[in-house]
């Protein structure tokens, strides 16, 4: 028998597991922000949008990195 | 004490910042528009123009969904906030699958676009929320 049938039998495409990994940072990174927005927000109501922005920059910041990683799936599956 | 609301301070630099941010994009596609006709041609250009546009709108919609949920309670903004970002990300992966095979994209023009006007509007937000004066306590009733 072959090394190879040995193993079990992966079907699909591997780019898959490639966003799912990729999903990963930008869930947990957003999770914090908000988290820590919700928290900062409940502590001292009266700074809420200065509050607001800095949690707009640290979406963003995020946000890039799940499109960049989509963006490179594209980009290099021709 | 009014009934009227006072806007919180988040809104004029929310503001600014799709302001910039779509002006940032459409420099990207003339400028990248321009540098893509010549290299690839008339595809390449309409593809960095298509990237330019996704940029501008898919971080647009963080600011616009937060200048949307601001007017909402606390609960009511977060899942307005955290649906937008969802479904953004879910129809960017609809056309972007949708768009890849067409043959009058070139994927590589159009990807490149999107990535330097995602990375260009991160630098935009940062510049206008640290030239916009910001008030330290702003917002009385929370």
């Amino acid at each position: 028998m072959d090394a190879t049938s040995v193993l079990a039998e992966i079907n699909g495409n591997i780019a898959t597991v490639g966003y799912g990994l990729a999903a990963i940072g930008p869930a947990i990174g957003v999770g914090i922000v908000v988290g820590k927005t919700i928290e900062s927000v409940a502590r001292q109501p009266e700074l809420a949008g200065r509050l607001q922005v800095l949690m707009y920059l640290g979406i963003a910041f995020t946000e890039a990195l799940a499109f960049i990683g989509i963006a490179t799936y594209f980009i290099f599956t021709k | 004490m009014s009934n009227s609301q006072p806007q919180p301070s988040s809104v004029p630099i929310l503001k600014r910042t799709l302001v910039f941010g779509f002006l940032y994009a459409a420099a990207i596609a003339v400028i990248g528009g321009g540098v893509a006709w010549l290299s690839v041609g008339a595809i390449g250009a309409l593809s960095v123009v298509i990237g330019a546009v996704m940029a501008a709108v898919f971080l647009g919609i963080t600011a616009l969904s937060i200048l949307i949920a601001i007017k909402y309670d606390i609960v009511a903004f977060f899942a307005i906030v955290l649906g937008a970002w969802l479904l953004k990300f879910v129809v960017f992966l609809i056309l972007a699958v949708a768009l890849r095979d067409q043959p009058w994209i070139n994927t590589t023009s159009l990807f490149l676009a999107l990535i330097a006007g995602v990375i260009g509007s991160l630098v935009v937000d940062v510049v206008v929320v640290m030239k916009t004066r910001m008030p330290y306590i702003s917002d009385p009733n929370g």
